[in-house]
C-alpha cells in the first residue's frame, strides 16, 4: 500500500500525531528508519506541489526530486518545540527549494519550448535506457528513443548545460542551511586545507554539501555520472549539470 | 592502433557566447563515432575546463581526429600559465586540480607543443573506457 491510501485511512489529527512521534524517534534518538518514513509518508505532498511546477521545461521527475530535498530539509530542522505540523512546515521549504531549482537554471525565458521539452524527457530517457542497457546510451540510441534525430538530442544537451550564474552570488542556498546530503559519504574535511592549494578553500565553500560531495565522488571516487546519480537520487543529467555549474563557480571564485 | 583518419579543425572565439557552440560541435563529432552521453559530456567538459585557463579574449583553435572509437583533441594555443595548471600533480583527498579533472574525465592528456610561452594541449578520448 503506498502512502496516499495508508494516511487517507487515519484522520489529519492521527498522521499529525504519528509524523511528531517519527520526528522525536528522529531527533531524539538518532532514528534514521524514522526519517525515511517520514520522508515516505510525505512524498504525495511532495509530488502534488512538484506537479504544480510541471510543463515548465523540466521532467516532472527531477521536480520531484527536488522537492524531495527540500521535504529532507524540513524534516532535519523540524523544530519539536513549535506547535505546527511538518506537512505545513515543510511546503514552503519544498516549494522554495524548487523554485530555487528553476532560478538556478534561470533558462526558462531563453530556449525554444520544444528544446525544453526535449531536454525534459531526455532525462527520463537516459534513465531508462541506462538501466536497460546497462551502460550509459549513445546519442543515437536516445534520438531513438525519443523518436527523433541525433542533431535535436545535441541540441537539447546543450539547453541542459546552460544555466544562469545566478546561483554564483547566491552562494550555497541559504546561510545555515543544512543539505541533506551532507550525511552522505566523505565529510567536508576531505577538503582539507592545502598549503599550495589554499586558495580553493574558500571557492569549496561557495558550493553546497551536496555539490561538495558530488565532486568528491567524481573526481576522488572516480565514479561516472550515473553511480553517482544513483546515490544522490538525482537524475544523471541532474548531475552533470552541477558538477559543471560546481566547477565554474570555483573557477569563477578562485579569479575573485 | 586504431588509426585516426578524419580530421576537423575550428577556430573560435572564446566569448562565452561561442563556448556553447564548441561544446555542441564536441558533441557532433562524438555522436558519430558513437560515443555514449556520458563520454560525450566528459570530453566537453575537459575542453570547457582547458579553455577556462585561458579567458574570454581573443580565439583558440580546436582540431578533432577521429577514428574508430576515438577522439583525439588538441586545443591551443593557451597561455603557458596553463601549463603549471596541469602539471599540478597535488592528488590530495580535497584538492581539485585541473590535471585531476582530466586524469577523470579524458583517458589521456598531454602537452604536445611549447612555443614561444604557449602550449597545445592534446586529449584522447576513448569509446567504451570505464
Amino acid at each position: 500500500m503506498n502512502a496516499p491510501d495508508r494516511r487517507a485511512a487515519v484522520s489529519p489529527e492521527q498522521a499529525r500525531e504519528e509524523d511528531r512521534a517519527l520526528l522525536r524517534r528522529y531527533h531524539g534518538a538518532d532514528d534514521t528508519t524514522a526519517r525515511e518514513e517520514l520522508i515516505e509518508r510525505h512524498l504525495p505532498l511532495v509530488r502534488s506541489l512538484a506537479r504544480r511546477y510541471s510543463g515548465r521545461g523540466e521532467s516532472l521527475e527531477d521536480i520531484e526530486q527536488v522537492g524531495a530535498i527540500g521535504l529532507i530539509k524540513a524534516i532535519d530542522r523540524f523544530d519539536l518545540s513549535r506547535d505546527v505540523s511538518l506537512a505545513t512546515y515543510a511546503t514552503p521549504n519544498i516549494v522554495g527549494e524548487i523554485k530555487r531549482h528553476f532560478r538556478d537554471k534561470g533558462w526558462a525565458i531563453r530556449v525554444p519550448r520544444a528544446l525544453q521539452e526535449l531536454n525534459a524527457s531526455m532525462s527520463g530517457a537516459i534513465e531508462r535506457l541506462t538501466g536497460r542497457l546497462g551502460r550509459s546510451p549513445s546519442i543515437a540510441e536516445i534520438a531513438d528513443e525519443l523518436k527523433t534525430t541525433p542533431e535535436e538530442v545535441l541540441e537539447a544537451m546543450e539547453v541542459g548545460s546552460a544555466y544562469s550564474t545566478v546561483s554564483l552570488s547566491s552562494g550555497p542556498g541559504g546561510e545555515d542551511e543544512l543539505d541533506p546530503l551532507e550525511t552522505i559519504g566523505g565529510e567536508d574535511h576531505e577538503f582539507e586545507r592545502s598549503e599550495h592549494r589554499a586558495a580553493l578553500e574558500p571557492a569549496l565553500d561557495r558550493l553546497a554539501p551536496r555539490e561538495r560531495e558530488i565532486l568528491r565522488m567524481r573526481f576522488e571516487e572516480g565514479l561516472p555520472q550515473t553511480q553517482i546519480a544513483s546515490r544522490v537520487g538525482l537524475s544523471q543529467m541532474h548531475v552533470s549539470r552541477l558538477i559543471r555549474k560546481s566547477l565554474q563557480v570555483m573557477r569563477e571564485e578562485l579569479l575573485r | 592502433m586504431t588509426q585516426l583518419n578524419e580530421r576537423i579543425e575550428l577556430e573560435a572565439p572564446l566569448s562565452g557566447d561561442f563556448q556553447a557552440v564548441i561544446r555542441l560541435i564536441i558533441g557532433g563529432i562524438a555522436e558519430r563515432v558513437d560515443f555514449a552521453f556520458e563520454e560525450i559530456d566528459d570530453l566537453q567538459l575537459a575542453v570547457e575546463r582547458l579553455l577556462a585557463e585561458v579567458g574570454q579574449a581573443g580565439s583558440v583553435a580546436l582540431s578533432f581526429e577521429v577514428g574508430e572509437g576515438r577522439i583525439r583533441t588538441r586545443v591551443g594555443p593557451l597561455p603557458e600559465r596553463a601549463l603549471a595548471a596541469l602539471r599540478d600533480g597535488d592528488q590530495r583527498p580535497g584538492v581539485l586540480t585541473l590535471r585531476r579533472i582530466l586524469q577523470t574525465v579524458v583517458d589521456s592528456f598531454g602537452v604536445e607543443q611549447v612555443d614561444e610561452g604557449q602550449i597545445v594541449v592534446r586529449l584522447e578520448k576513448l569509446k567504451g573506457m570505464p
